[in-house]
């Protein structure tokens, strides 16, 4: 894409590219659905408690709330529908039919292409775990070479992927309780209920916890991280998250001389005792 | 209007006292007021400490009692054991006593007493059919129990701008009617009975002053805390949130057209909740009228509760493990991180 150079200079300082436009206003529909649908909702699964009302009424109470996270539900079903949509289409159009073109595709290999699609969890991830153990546990000083999806980011991805599902299938059911009565029993919609609210307090806690934890509030990136608005991620940030496609990045641009060791690599030995820098 | 024997008891300085008090309280106060009581009770502080050594308050605020829907009913309409003043400690009120009211449309005396037949035909009956005291009795429910002389509540909702009575509704009522006591004494009368006198969560809260008392409820093997149980679905929550239009518990549990004080168990074949019935109250116009007869099968007091329910309480458990599952250890990685993070090169062990 001509638009958006892999390395993009600016200030001196290098920016990779990781996030289309696209994916960048799926993202921004998603985060705001998702944030009006946590405050339009968990007041009414905590409505005993205090703050709930006061949250509620923000929405304009009873009355205007759950008009608005059904308009926010709405958007979150959209975006995820188009979503799936045009990842289907990619994988169609970037990977099934050049192997139809070549003849590769069969059952197994097919398989064996989703099995390596840069999204989906593997052996690097696992092993990348353990070595973020031994970070953290200081029984080394190099945090992980991250590949382009790190396994982070995969759970970021596939742990709202799941919720997305759960809680949107949940919610058009009791949204649209007297139709769904003609197929499924009463009963069900008390299911839907737990599973609704419940996983919706699971992603609510994960997302506002876990995920702003690492693109925002994490030492190296605090107050705000900006990938997701600027589609461009710093070198810096490149070489402590990514530092296998950082590497491989440079050298495609044939610019192997600038590659910066990793993150808490050799070079910092010598401020051994230091100050963090 | 019986005669009453002022002053037999009092000294005369102080009946004199209390008679220019009288004297100086403003006309439509004492128009009110036939028995005078209020020539005593207008007094805050009036009180006393009863047998049982409990407060109680004799105090009887006119502004609070003119708006409540007693307000017409003179203060012996009640009190019927009081014929004199002073008069001794007053029995509580029978509410099914004749009241002195004259009912506008049969001329008759106006009681409650068909009320107490209702209750008498209902669950919360004190007695069973062969007329044997129920056991826990005392737990079951008198008239002052669900009802605290609740003020007019006119019609609030019909209208965008305001809570309160309707000017344009009373200018209607003074195109006939002259005196504006009456026509706001009927103006209240008449909207507060054209609509719940109550907001659902004030019904709800009333019914869990008995059904949300653990004790009681095991007592009277119920299976069911009614009013927590109510607020894990979103009648309950939505009720909570003052919502006017959400099913209350009398919705539900009372047939249509019947009166609330003959109240079945669900058990009883003629109970709007039995569930050979619960499916047409679901399904009535108001709530889900679309909605097919499985549509009842909704558990509408759901309560993790093991015995109650297995399969929910199981379901539930599972995504309490997953939530905990998923972000403890996540929670225990950003912990040590930060940990990490403040010390970037204190590798421990020997270097390369």
């Amino acid at each position: 894409m001509e638009d958006y150079p892999i390395i993009k200079e600016k200030n001196g300082k290098k920016h990779f590219f990781r996030f289309t436009m696209e994916e960048r206003i799926q993202h921004i529909i998603l985060a705001l659905s998702v944030i009006i649908l946590v405050l339009t909702g968990m007041p009414l699964k905590f409505h005993d408690l205090g703050w709930a009302s006061f949250i509620y009424d923000l929405f304009g109470g009873i009355k205007g709330a759950p008009i608005v996270h059904k308009i926010a539900g709405t958007a979150l079903l959209l975006v995820f529908f188009y979503h799936v949509v045009s990842l289907v289409r990619n994988i169609g159009r970037h990977y099934v039919a050049p192997m139809r073109r070549e003849g590769r595709l069969g059952f197994v290999s097919f398989l064996k292409m989703l099995a390596n699609l840069p999204l989906v969890p593997n052996l690097k991830d696992l092993r990348d775990i353990i070595d973020l153990m031994k970070y953290l546990f200081f029984i080394t000083n190099k945090r992980p070479d991250g590949a382009r999806f790190t396994w982070k980011e995969k759970f970021d991805y596939w742990a709202p992927f799941w919720g997305v599902f759960v809680i949107g299938i949940t919610g058009l059911i009791m949204w649209h309780k007297e139709f769904a009565s003609t197929f499924i029993s009463g009963f069900i919609i008390n299911f839907c209920l737990i599973a609704h609210s419940d996983e919706a307090l699971l992603a609510a806690l994960f997302l506002f916890i876990w995920h702003w934890y690492n693109v925002h509030f994490s030492l190296s990136v605090f107050p705000m991280g900006t990938v997701f608005l600027t589609g461009y991620l710093s070198e810096e940030m490149m070489v402590e998250e990514h530092y296998e496609q950082y590497v491989e990045l440079m050298k495609q641009a044939g610019r192997e001389s600038e590659i910066l060791p990793p993150h808490g690599g050799d070079a910092h030995e010598e401020r051994e005792g230091g100050l963090p820098s | 209007m019986k005669k009453k024997k002022y002053g037999r008891n009092l000294s005369p300085p102080l009946f004199l006292l209390l008679l220019l008090l009288g004297l100086a309280l403003p006309a439509s106060s004492i128009g009110a007021d036939i028995g005078n009581c209020l020539l005593c009770h207008k007094y805050p502080g009036l009180s006393r400490i009863d047998a049982e050594g409990k407060m109680r308050l004799m105090y009887v605020n006119e502004e609070i009692f003119r708006t409540s829907v007693h307000a017409k009913v003179k203060c012996e309409g009640c009190h019927t054991d009081i014929k004199r003043i002073p008069h001794d400690p007053a029995k509580p009120v029978d509410c099914l006593v004749q009241c002195h009211i004259v009912e506008p449309s049969s001329e008759q005396k106006f009681s409650h007493k068909d009320v107490g037949d209702f209750l008498a035909r209902s669950v919360h009956a004190k007695t069973d059919k062969d007329g044997n005291l129920k056991k826990y009795s005392e737990d079951l429910p008198d008239c002052k129990n669900c009802h605290d002389n609740p003020l007019y509540r006119p019609l609030a909702f019909y209208k965008t701008v305001r809570s309160g009575i309707s000017e344009e509704s009373l200018g209607r009522c003074r195109v006939c009617h002259k005196k504006d006591d009456f026509i706001f004494q009927f103006y209240n009368h008449i909207t507060t009975r054209l609509h719940k006198s109550r907001s659902p969560l004030n019904i709800a809260q009333m019914c869990a002053r008995c059904h949300d008392d653990k004790e009681l409820v095991s007592r009277h093997g119920l299976k069911t805390r009614a009013f927590y149980s109510y607020g894990e679905t979103f009648h309950g929550k939505a009720a909570s949130f003052q919502d006017e239009r959400i099913p209350d518990c009398l919705d539900c549990h009372v047939s249509k057209g019947k009166s609330v004080h003959e109240m079945l168990s669900h058990e009883d074949p003629k109970s709007a909740v039995n569930p050979a019935n619960k499916a047409k109250i679901c399904a009535t116009d108001d709530c889900h009228p679309n909605a097919s007869p499985r549509l009842a099968t909704y558990e509408t007091h759901p309560e993790f509760n093991l015995d109650k329910d297995p399969a929910q309480y199981y379901f539930t458990t599972f995504f309490i493990f997953l939530t905990g599952g998923t972000l403890l250890p996540l929670m225990l990685i950003m912990f040590l991180d930060m940990v990490r993070r403040l010390f970037p090169h204190a590798m421990l062990g020997r270097r390369k």
